[in-house]
């Protein structure tokens, strides 16, 4: 397990900590002198506002995950054997197919000639084509969906673990179900909320290809930015900078997450 | 004991043998760039077999040489990639003995400024970077960048996701050379840039021709080979040579400096000179061909194509610029997320 890790993941951050100390030679290539340019770069205002527009995208998409998948994952947990392995596979076919061709499928639905339009042309909802593809609303839609699942499957974990006796307890002690499932539910299946957080909330802002396929490319987020330096700029340490910056950001929400977690257990 | 020795010869001569009749080569190349029937065809005819690897980028092709990844034999890299790639002595010298099919490249693609003695590298194909209009939505006539970039086509523009190309295109309107990145030209480029990006709908490098297609837009700047897929589709994609001047492209096949096998290495190149060879890449990739020999076999039809084959135009290459890269990269990421 140590070796493991060591290979897979001290080695590799190693490596992108040496190089974003590093300085960028003509051809893109790496030149072991020390330099602290690409850190004074990651905190231009530039960099800045994409790191804070991302943090935004990702804990709107973060927010909606908790919305939409919680009574989901609340609901399978709830169901009778049979019928909740079913639905549990049910979330996790759209893994079989390609995380691209399920964008793209999205993006058929989208479009200005698309299926979502034609629907609600067809029914006279709206006069005009709406305009969805290419637009930040598109993003959140794209982040969301590839999300999801990974919400709803630690929060199924934790549901489905959570004693109901608790809840009927609840009940008896003449709490309403409003009051049952913020003082009782929510606070039992919130290690499933906070995994759930971690797993959608960080790698959806690194995210760069639903931001180029259904957001056009047109406003970057970090993961686009970072996505460039490796290939269109060819400015390795610049890009490991902000790599390094962002594990950090990363560990960081991790141990606060993890602090309020055991606080609310305890 | 007997059998052991046996197996173990058995193994060796077995190991030995594929090692002799199983000659390869290996070809880096873009995706889409290069049809499976060429590859086959050489396979058939010469019994080497072709290990075929893409990339999607010039700069995804020098970070992978640079890292000194992947040993190749066969490279396709863009003209300004090729002319660092000269500079820092990573390219083989052609030995053009070998290579007799040069004799059907047409005379405006030799010496080319990123290979003026033609010693490293060998046109594949070319193309532009030019304006798609469709003509069903709009009316007007576009002849320039300046035509596409008005306030009232805001969000029915697709351009390139390149962000050289972007600041290029800036350059040409302000009359100076797409090379001319200095900081002062830079500089200029900026508040133009800064409109411009406002009003583009979809940045794609990959498939601009989907937007278009899919009616998301009406007017692209894009590769000439998505614009001659478009035309082939549609006639009502029609495809301009920008006024101001265009960026023309020249994609090379070279053979890199460490190639294991330069042998077999110039037998592909001048296989793919071929006419007969070089027909079969223009049919499944609508660029410009600068084999002239493989032109005189398309049809009537493909040659019509105006964005395979456009008339009149003022055409430059790019030229490698350097670390200038990542300055560019920043004054477009600035923009984009300022908007």
């Amino acid at each position: 397990m140590i070796a493991w890790l060591a290979a897979f993941v001290v080695v590799p951050a190693a490596i992108l900590f040496v190089y974003s100390f590093c300085e960028r030679d003509e051809i893109g290539g790496v030149i072991f002198s020390f330099t602290l340019e690409n850190y004074t770069r990651v905190f231009d205002p530039i960099y800045l506002r994409i790191f804070v527009r991302s943090i935004g995208y990702a804990g709107l998409t973060t927010l909606i995950c908790v919305v939409v998948g919680y009574p989901v994952a609340y609901y399978i947990a709830r169901a009778p054997e049979a019928r909740r392995h079913r639905l549990l596979l049910l979330v996790m076919v759209p893994f079989w197919t390609s995380f691209l061709i399920r964008t793209y499928a999205w993006i058929t639905i989208l479009k200005q000639e698309g299926l979502l339009n034609a629907v609600l042309q067809s029914f006279n909802l709206v006069g005009e084509p709406l305009s969805l593809l290419y637009t930040p609303t598109a993003v959140v839609i794209g982040l969301v969906y590839a999300y999801l699942p990974f919400m709803i499957l630690p929060i199924y974990a934790s549901a489905e673990k959570l004693d109901h006796a608790l809840v009927e307890a609840a009940h008896d002690l003449g709490a309403g179900p409003v009051r049952a499932f913020s003082s009782v539910i929510v606070p039992l299946t919130m290690p499933g909320i906070a995994a759930g957080t971690l797993l959608v909330f960080v790698p959806a802002i690194g995210m760069f290809a639903i931001t180029d396929l259904m957001g056009g490319a047109k406003v970057p987020m970090i993961g686009n930015v970072i996505q460039n330096q490796f290939l269109q700029a060819r400015d390795w340490p610049f890009g490991a900078a902000l790599g390094v910056v962002f594990l950090a950001m990363f560990a960081l929400t991790y141990v606060v997450l993890q602090r309020r977690g055991a606080a609310v257990s305890s | 004991m007997k059998s052991l020795k046996s197996t173990l010869l058995a193994l060796t001569a077995l190991v030995g043998a594929a090692g002799l009749t199983a000659e390869e080569v290996t070809l880096f190349g873009w995706s889409e760039y290069v049809p499976q029937a060429v590859l086959d065809g050489f396979t058939a005819e010469t019994g080497i077999k072709v290990n075929f690897e893409t990339f999607s980028s010039n700069e995804e092709l020098l970070s992978k040489l640079v890292a000194g990844g992947g040993a190749y034999d066969v490279i396709q890299p863009s003209d300004y990639a090729a002319e660092v790639m000269i500079r820092r002595k990573m390219l083989a010298p052609l030995d053009r003995t070998k290579l007799p099919g040069l004799r059907h490249l047409g005379d405006e693609f030799r010496r080319l400024p990123h290979d003026p003695d033609g010693g490293f590298t060998v046109p594949y194909m070319t193309g532009t970077v030019g304006i798609v209009v469709n003509t069903e939505v709009v009316k007007d006539e576009i002849k320039g960048y300046a035509d596409v970039f008005q306030a009232k086509f805001r969000n029915r523009l697709v351009v390139l996701n390149d962000n050289r190309e972007l600041v290029a295109w800036v350059l040409k309107t302000q009359g100076k050379s797409a090379n001319d990145v200095s900081p002062a030209n830079l500089a200029a480029v900026r508040p133009v840039l800064a409109e411009w990006i406002k009003l583009v709908k979809v940045f794609d490098s990959d498939s601009p021709k989907t937007a278009l297609l899919n009616g998301d837009v009406d007017l692209g700047i894009v590769w000439s080979g998505e614009a001659a897929i478009l035309w082939n589709e549609n006639k009502k994609f029609q495809y301009v040579i920008p006024a101001e001047g265009a960026h023309q492209f020249v994609d090379v096949l070279a053979i890199p400096a460490n190639a294991r096998n330069k042998e077999a290495a110039h037998r592909l190149i001048d296989y793919i000179l071929r006419p007969e060879v070089s027909k079969i890449v223009s049919e499944n990739f609508p660029y410009t061909n600068p084999n002239l020999a493989a032109r005189k076999l398309l049809t009537a039809d493909e040659l019509a194509n105006p964005a395979s084959y456009p008339t009149g135009g003022q055409l430059e290459t790019f030229r490698d610029i350097g670390a200038v890269a990542a300055r560019i990269d920043q004054l477009v990421t600035d923009l984009k997320s300022s908007q």
